[in-house]
């Protein structure tokens, strides 16, 4: 299947999503087990509320989910299409 | 999202559903007045003085009418979520995409949206029209006012939804006075954004692509599973035909094609292509159907809900493994569930030694271990509990404080300092236990074991 065929927002749609879902999946977990005001009390982020704690953890699952979703797409690709990139002379 | 409609998978054709009357509409409209009022409602409902429903999330706790639910006590809303897939297993498996027709937020939302949407713009055909005309004051007057009004609701349901983490009285006071925490009002704009995102424009895409219920639901299916679906032995060859024509004569059978089960599908199929996975079994298709057929003086069900069993002419079975399964799973794990409620301890203990020094000698030369107590009190009223030390003779409490006064729903750390005499303790290192029960009630009660640290004793020769 040539890679030009799929519209660019499904292929941002299909990384966002799943790792959209995992990251909240994961957000509930981690934070059930870590109280984040425990955890970063020694830190410099202290001052951090929990809501705050628990939405940039979620980002940052978000973000993680998304590099690997992404990675996977990247590596799909076939050699006839890396070859494609560079045709040769 | 924009109007070339190349969104997402497929090149999407914007679907405008017909309005239905008729049985499973009245449900299907019950549902979305039932279920978006609780939603809307509930967060407002008080249980003893507090927010009846209220996942505490700044405060961690989980308030479900009157029980309090801590972060150790995740195993119950881990089994909740479990119970909640099961059902919608057994449900499916006897009776299809029911969630999907009825109860799925996505439709209860949609039909919310799209009600508001005819309100504004008119039926089915006004829209077409509308959507094809040249923009003018009149069209950006109703377009503008519709985005306006699913907007506003939105953000309505969005602070609804923020409502259910934080207190909502104190969320909507500091809304009126503007002193809305950052992270409060992000999320609001959050939901809001994904509810006018799902609800107004992506639709039956979400159905269709994000929706993972909708991809593994097929796998609880079977040949005795409720569907919808298109009578072909009675509605074949379709064909229009004035009221008064006999059928029979003109070689038709009862579809007259008027393909008005196509215009009020809300995923926009023609049902009578077959049982397909875009199909969310709202039975929008039976409705309308059924319309045509009492005017045409057929009977009724052509389209209609039936099994594949029923559709070969075949017996439907209703008890079979497969609900025998999950029937007994759903009925042993509600067991289970309600059982380890009623039997909770809702009292949490932990014990942390100081990390700084493993023992200290005091001035009177007694040997002293320093330890923070963390006792919870989860249930709703205050207790006073009871410290009980075991371990060699003559361990004991400092000051003899022995008693602590916890109030209902909180957490108590209190440092103290066991001591023994030197001579009394063999070991550099012995198991001692921490137990503390109510005074009143001595099966609410919790033990902790931890160590005791002494001095290496050299012994004179």
């Amino acid at each position: 299947m040539s890679t030009d065929e799929i519209p660019k927002i499904q292929k941002i749609v299909s990384v966002a999503w799943p790792s959209f879902l995992v990251a909240g999946v994961a957000t509930v977990l981690f934070f059930t087990s870590f109280d984040p005001r425990e955890f970063l009390a020694p830190t410099r982020f202290a001052g951090l509320s929990r809501l705050g704690a628990y939405s940039i953890g979620f980002f940052l699952f978000w973000l993680v989910g998304f590099a690997s979703s992404a990675l996977t797409c990247y590596f799909r690709r076939t050699c006839d299409d890396c070859n494609d990139d560079n045709p040769a002379d | 999202m924009n109007d070339s409609n190349s969104s997402l998978y497929a090149k999407r054709q914007k679907i405008y559903p017909r309005q239905v009357h008729g049985l499973y509409a009245f449900w299907r409209t019950t549902g979305v007045v039932v279920l978006l009022g609780l939603y809307y409602i509930l967060p407002w409902v008080k249980w003893n003085g507090e927010q009846a429903v209220l996942f505490d999330l700044p405060a961690r706790k989980f308030h479900l009418f009157g029980l309090t639910l801590w972060p150790q006590d995740f195993i119950y809303l881990a089994l909740l979520l479990i119970l909640a897939a099961l059902t919608l297993f057994f449900f499916t498996a006897l009776a299809g995409r029911l969630w999907c027709g009825y109860a799925c937020p996505q439709t209860v939302w949609t039909e919310i949206f799209m009600w508001i949407e005819r309100k504004i713009e008119g039926d089915r055909s006004k829209q077409i029209k509308l959507d094809k005309q040249h923009w003018n004051r009149k069209k950006i007057l109703l377009k503008g006012s519709k985005h306006v009004i699913w907007i506003v609701f939105s953000l309505y349901t969005g602070l609804t939804f923020v409502g259910y983490f934080t207190p909502i009285a104190e969320l909507t006071y500091s809304l009126l006075h503007w002193t809305l925490g950052p992270w409060e009002t992000f999320w609001i704009f959050f939901y809001g954004f994904a509810t006018y995102g799902n609800a107004g424009w992506m639709r039956e895409q979400v159905c269709i692509y994000m929706c993972p219920y909708a991809r593994f639901q097929s796998a609880m299916f079977d040949k005795n599973t409720l569907i919808i679906s298109y009578d072909k032995k009675r509605g074949e060859p379709r064909g229009s035909r004035r009221k008064s024509a006999d059928p029979k004569a003109l070689g038709l059978g009862d579809c007259v094609d008027c393909t008005l089960c196509q215009q009020v599908c809300p995923t926009g199929i023609d049902i009578r292509d077959g049982l397909q996975y875009q199909c969310i079994a709202c039975a929008a298709c039976v409705d309308v159907c059924d319309e045509v057929m009492e005017k045409l003086d057929y009977p009724k069900g052509l389209i209609r809900y039936t099994t594949e069993n029923r559709l070969q002419g075949k017996e439907t079975k209703i008890l079979r493994p497969r609900v025998i399964l999950y029937g007994v799973l759903l009925a042993s794990l509600t067991g289970i569930l309600l059982y380890s409620l009623a039997t909770r301890i809702p009292i949490q203990f932990n014990v942390i030694r100081d990390r700084a020094q493993l023992y200290r000698t005091a001035d009177n030369g007694m040997i002293e271990n320093l330890y923070t107590l963390k006792i919870a009190n989860m249930d709703l009223k205050d207790h006073l509990y009871r410290i009980k030390l075991s371990g060699p003779d003559g361990l004991a409490l400092r000051h003899r404080r022995d008693r602590i006064k916890v109030p209902a729903g909180e957490l108590i750390e209190l440092p103290v300092t066991l001591q023994i005499r030197p001579e009394q303790i063999a070991r550099p290192r012995v198991t001692i236990s921490i137990t503390v029960t109510d005074s009143t009630d001595s099966k609410l009660s919790k033990t902790v074991e931890t160590s005791f640290f002494a001095p290496v004793r050299r012994h004179a020769n």
